[in-house]
């Protein structure tokens, strides 16, 4: 081999470019022939001349044999790099197996850091970085309404409005409506009726998405009041087992047959959610209402810029839009704007926050395991310093140890990233039951080979991160006086214990930021959980029945139908009580119009406010206690003057000065002809139990506004609420064995649902934090623990001129205390910055809470404490009759 | 002579230096100066074509070239025979002499083939 043979590797050090060497052989040549020449008796410059001349192309000589040194002496380099490499791994591979404890602990304590960074980057990448189903989704934006005075800037339009964008906005190369949600259809299948999402979307809609059909074709403009619809990928396989005839077949959909068109790719999600079955929307239908089609807000909006156009362009033309609509129509258009917003960002929706802040943790958490195991390896590097010492007296260079040194800790990192990556994929296992709900409907939870990359070169990077400061400190190393030290009793360097303390003072600091980040995301879940609901969501069940408008034309029959049903429900044995609702108290319940008599609302433009229509028995179905007036009862006739129940938050705000009760109001489909009056005020309800705050509601009787053709059932027993769900079941098949029942799940569940996307930030961010809590423990531990060694035989010597244990404690207390007090100064400055992060996921607690600081502090100074006993205690017991012989 | 791109020649100058080297470490003009006078000035050693052939050999790995004081205490890359190097020469001076046998004999033939007969 190349450094067997004499003169090997360090002779190359003194070796000159090989330009430069060759130019000097070649000058020697020519001089030697020069003097042969003169000794032949020509004079110098003729014997130059000569030379040079008999040499002939010197230039072309040079350059050829600069050309073959300079690729020989590459080609060596690169051979010797990978014999170093071999060289270090083998040693780094057994230097690890001699360790076996030090090295296990190390691998897992990556692992955790490094998989907690994989899970979480593969949440942030399927949210945030893949890409949407849609052709150049870059270029789509979602169009929303918003309402100033409701506190609305995410808000669906009028068909009216819909119309007027398709037809008047320049900035969009297409324009598309659809319905803002999605809704359960019912489909007669061969096993039975099967409730299928449904979603309805305007004749542009894949058209501007550039989404392509994978079998038939998409709905189009032409389609508007044709009975067509779209499958989705998954109902084509579910429903149809990937039948490849089914464009043309009829499905029965709520009564009604549909020809099958075409079917959707697989992984096609709309902005909407994910649905089964695709509706042609019937948009001139709805522009022919009179009042619904300005009045009714019931469509979302997404475009395509045009080319050439921004972001900012289309913004301004639908700020002149909104202005023109409030002047044509200023009954109805008044008082809303529009908001144009990346589709992507309008997707992510409130996702984006939580994901950033639980990356940024996940972060943290790996900067803390490598200040943790840049001190414990910095232990390792002093215990192995006489090694060290032993390699460079013969001969090792400082850069080759250094290296080394990276090499083994490189190998930690890796075979970390390893275990931590199959940490990452359990992990997110367990993320996908829990997350799915709150995450945008196209992310798909995985990690993919970029994933794995990144998690790769992030542990590779961890590994130098964390090998750099012991293996300089190693490269530091006066090999003479190492090896002239007494064995036993060598004390820490100054340098080592500076260090050493540094990497502490940063991991009680990174603790302490994440536990106060953790601490307030506890503090406002606790503030939305422990106000009160305003219902009592225990013990009920909820389902909803739809009525097909095929089979039960009439309103009448419907509320008939509805009534036996309750009634049956009421008889069945544990039924405590039963109601009916247009639509259960949740975040996404539909607000309407509000119009009092005789009073001008603030500001300009309609105000919304979420209202129900309810059965005589919701408000003690619910548990909602009755303030003033009274509730509904028989008396509320439909040909009787529409009733309506408001909450004390909007008897209050509305009627600041008391009055409620009596006043004449506008807030209902069955009020836009005859004036509605209050009859009672009911206590508040959180519509969102996210939200701390209640909002206003209005209520109205079932019975004076039945049109709807569904209800939501509630049933409150002193059982299992599941239990009822099959005698539900056949409750209903007495009444129509044809209608399904829709959703049936618990009330708690639906109250639970909406606290999920707050309660896994919280769960996870603690976890983090009481990850990082344990890891600087063990950092607090380490430092004392090498403290003491270092100075055990100073300690033996004091002990044996008289110091007491005391003593001896508060000299390592001391020292130590130090480089705490520095880590709990950088951690409130850190958690200034964490609480500035999480400010957007909080409720009822203030960014900067010094409760949560003060319990940081705490239980951190607590776990410190218990792991700087130890150490502490051996200490004091030093013994000097063993140290000092 | 030796024309750089000449097959059999630019073989015959890396025999010769080899043998030239096998005496001892040698510096390249020394090379030159050796076989001129070895061959009694009948070939004329160009530089253009033995200062390539020496870095060909080293990549090779049949010589090595290593800097040291010439005999008139001038600094000059001295280059000597590897282990393989002087496996080569045993090699390729057999093979040379054998050619040289053969053709010596088949031009001092005087036996006249059948069909000049």
């Amino acid at each position: 081999m190349s450094n067997s043979s004499p003169g090997g590797r360090r002779s190359r050090l003194f070796r000159g470019e090989p330009k430069a060497e060759v130019a000097d052989e070649l000058a020697f040549h020519l001089e030697e022939r020069v003097r042969e020449y003169v000794a032949r008796g020509m004079d110098p410059d003729a014997a130059r001349a000569a030379a040079l001349e008999r040499f002939g192309n010197l230039e072309g000589v040079r350059e050829e044999c600069a050309q073959m040194l300079h690729e020989d002496r590459r080609a060596e380099a690169r051979r010797d790099w990978l014999d170093d490499l071999r060289q270090d791994l083998r040693f780094g591979v057994r230097s690890a197996l001699r360790a076996p404890v030090f090295s296990l602990l190390a691998v897992l304590t990556l692992a955790l850091g490094i998989g907690a960074n994989a899970a979480v980057f593969g949440v942030v990448k399927s949210v945030l970085l893949d890409s949407l189903p849609y052709a150049d989704a870059g270029r789509l934006v979602r169009v929303y309404a918003k309402f100033e005075k409701s506190g609305m800037d995410r808000s669906s339009v009028s068909p009216g409005t819909a119309a007027d964008m398709a037809r008047r906005l320049r900035s969009f190369s297409g324009v598309a409506a659809f319905n803002f949600g999605t809704m359960d259809v019912t489909y007669q299948g061969e096993s039975g009726p099967r409730v299928i999402p449904g979603a309805l979307v305007g004749g542009g809609f894949f058209s501007t998405l550039g989404v392509r059909a994978a079998l038939g074709r998409t709905l189009t403009e032409a389609d508007a009041d044709a009975p067509v619809v779209m499958l989705s990928d998954a109902a084509w396989q579910r429903e149809f087992g990937g039948d490849p005839h089914v464009v043309g077949r009829t499905l029965r959909v709520d009564g009604n047959p549909y020809e099958v068109v075409g079917v959707l790719p697989r992984g096609f999600v709309g902005p909407m959610g994910d649905a089964g079955i695709w509706f042609a929307l019937d948009l001139p239908h709805y522009l022919r209402d009179p009042v619904g089609a300005r009045d009714q807000h019931w469509l979302g909006i997404v475009g395509r810029l045009a080319p050439g156009v921004t972001l900012d362009a289309a913004q301004r033309e639908l700020d002149r839009l909104a202005v023109d609509l409030a002047r044509e129509y200023p009954k109805t258009d008044r008082g809303r704007t529009f908001v144009a917003l990346p589709l992507r960002d309008a997707m992510v929706g409130d996702t984006r926050t939580p994901l950033l802040v639980l990356m940024a943790s996940a972060a943290l958490v790996l900067l803390i395991t490598c200040a943790n195991l840049a001190g414990a390896l910095l232990s390792r590097t002093m215990s192995r310093r006489k090694e060290f010492a032993v390699r460079v007296a013969i001969g090792a260079g400082r850069g080759r140890l250094v290296r080394q040194l990276l090499t083994e800790s490189a190998l930690l990192a890796l075979a970390g990233a390893a275990v931590g990556l199959l940490l990452a994929v359990l992990g997110l296992g367990a993320l996908r039951k829990l997350a799915l709900p709150v995450l945008p409907p196209y992310a798909d939870l995985s990690l993919d080979t970029g994933a794995v990359l990144a998690t790769l070169l992030a542990a590779l990077c961890t590994g130098i991160a964390f090998g750099l400061a012991p293996a300089l400190a190693a490269g530091r190393l006066e090999p003479q006086g190492t090896l002239r030290e007494e064995t036993r009793g060598s004390s820490e360097g100054r340098r080592s214990r500076q260090l050493r303390g540094v990497l502490v003072a940063a991991q009680i600091a990174l603790s302490l930021s994440l536990l106060v980040g953790a601490g307030l995301l506890v503090r406002s879940l606790w503030a939305m959980t422990s106000a009160p609901l305003g219902f009592d969501p225990e013990g009920v069940l909820t389902a909803r029945v739809e009525l097909p408008s095929s089979a039960y034309p009439t309103p009448e029959r419907r509320a008939a139908v509805f009534r036996e049903l309750e009634e049956r429900l009421a008889a069945l044995p544990g039924v405590r009580g039963v109601a009916s609702v247009t639509q259960v108290p949740s975040p996404t319940m539909s607000r309407n119009n509000l119009t009092i008599e005789g009073v001008t609302l603030r500001g300009d433009g309609p105000v919304f406010i979420p209202y129900m229509a309810v059965s005589d028995d919701y408000f003690r179905t619910a548990r909602i206690r009755l303030r003033q007036g009274r509730t509904f009862g028989p008396e509320d006739t439909p040909e009787a003057t529409p009733a309506i129940v408001v909450s004390e938050t909007m008897a209050r705000r509305y009627w600041p000065n008391g009055g409620a009760v009596g006043a004449r109001i506008r807030v209902s489909p069955h009020t836009a002809e005859r004036w509605g009056v209050v009859v009672g005020i009911v206590d508040d309800v959180r519509v969102d139990p996210a939200l701390p705050a209640p909002e206003p509601m209005a209520y109205a009787s079932g019975r004076q506004d039945f049109a709807w053709t569904g209800r939501d059932f509630l049933v409150r027993t002193d059982g299992d609420p599941l239990a009822l769900v099959r005698p539900f079941q056949q409750a209903l098949a007495a009444v129509d064995p044809s209608v399904p029942l829709r959703d049936p799940r618990t009330l708690a569940s639906i109250v639970d649902e909406r606290l999920a996307g707050r309660r896994l930030p919280m769960l996870l961010m603690t976890a983090f934090g009481v990850l990082a809590l344990l890891l600087a423990s063990v950092g607090v531990y380490a430092m004392f623990a090498a403290m003491a060694a270092a100075r055990e035989q100073e300690f033996g010597v004091r002990v044996a001129l008289g110091s007491t244990p005391g003593a001896i404690a508060g000299l390592v207390l001391r020292q130590g205390a130090v480089w705490m007090g520095v880590g709990l100064v950088g951690g409130a400055a850190g958690a200034v910055v964490v609480a500035r992060l999480v400010s957007g996921l909080l409720y009822g607690v203030a960014p900067f809470d010094p409760v949560t600081l003060g319990v940081a502090v705490v239980a951190l100074l607590a776990c410190a404490t218990v792991a700087l006993l130890v150490p502490v205690r051996r200490a004091t017991r030093v013994d000097p009759n063993m140290v000092l012989r | 002579m030796f024309a750089k791109d000449s097959g059999l020649l630019q073989g015959t100058l890396e025999l010769l230096v080899l043998k030239t080297l096998s005496w001892g470490p040698m510096h390249g003009y020394g090379i030159a100066s050796w076989i001129e006078s070895a061959t009694g000035d009948v070939l004329r050693v160009e530089e253009g074509s033995l200062y390539p052939a020496l870095y060909r050999m080293a990549r090779k790995g049949w010589i090595r070239g290593e800097w040291g004081v010439s005999e008139n205490n001038r600094r000059a890359k001295f280059y000597h025979l590897t282990a393989e190097g002087r496996r080569q020469f045993g090699e390729q001076s057999t093979g040379w002499q054998r050619l040289a046998a053969a053709v010596t004999e088949a031009i001092g033939s005087t036996q006249a083939p059948a069909w000049a007969r």
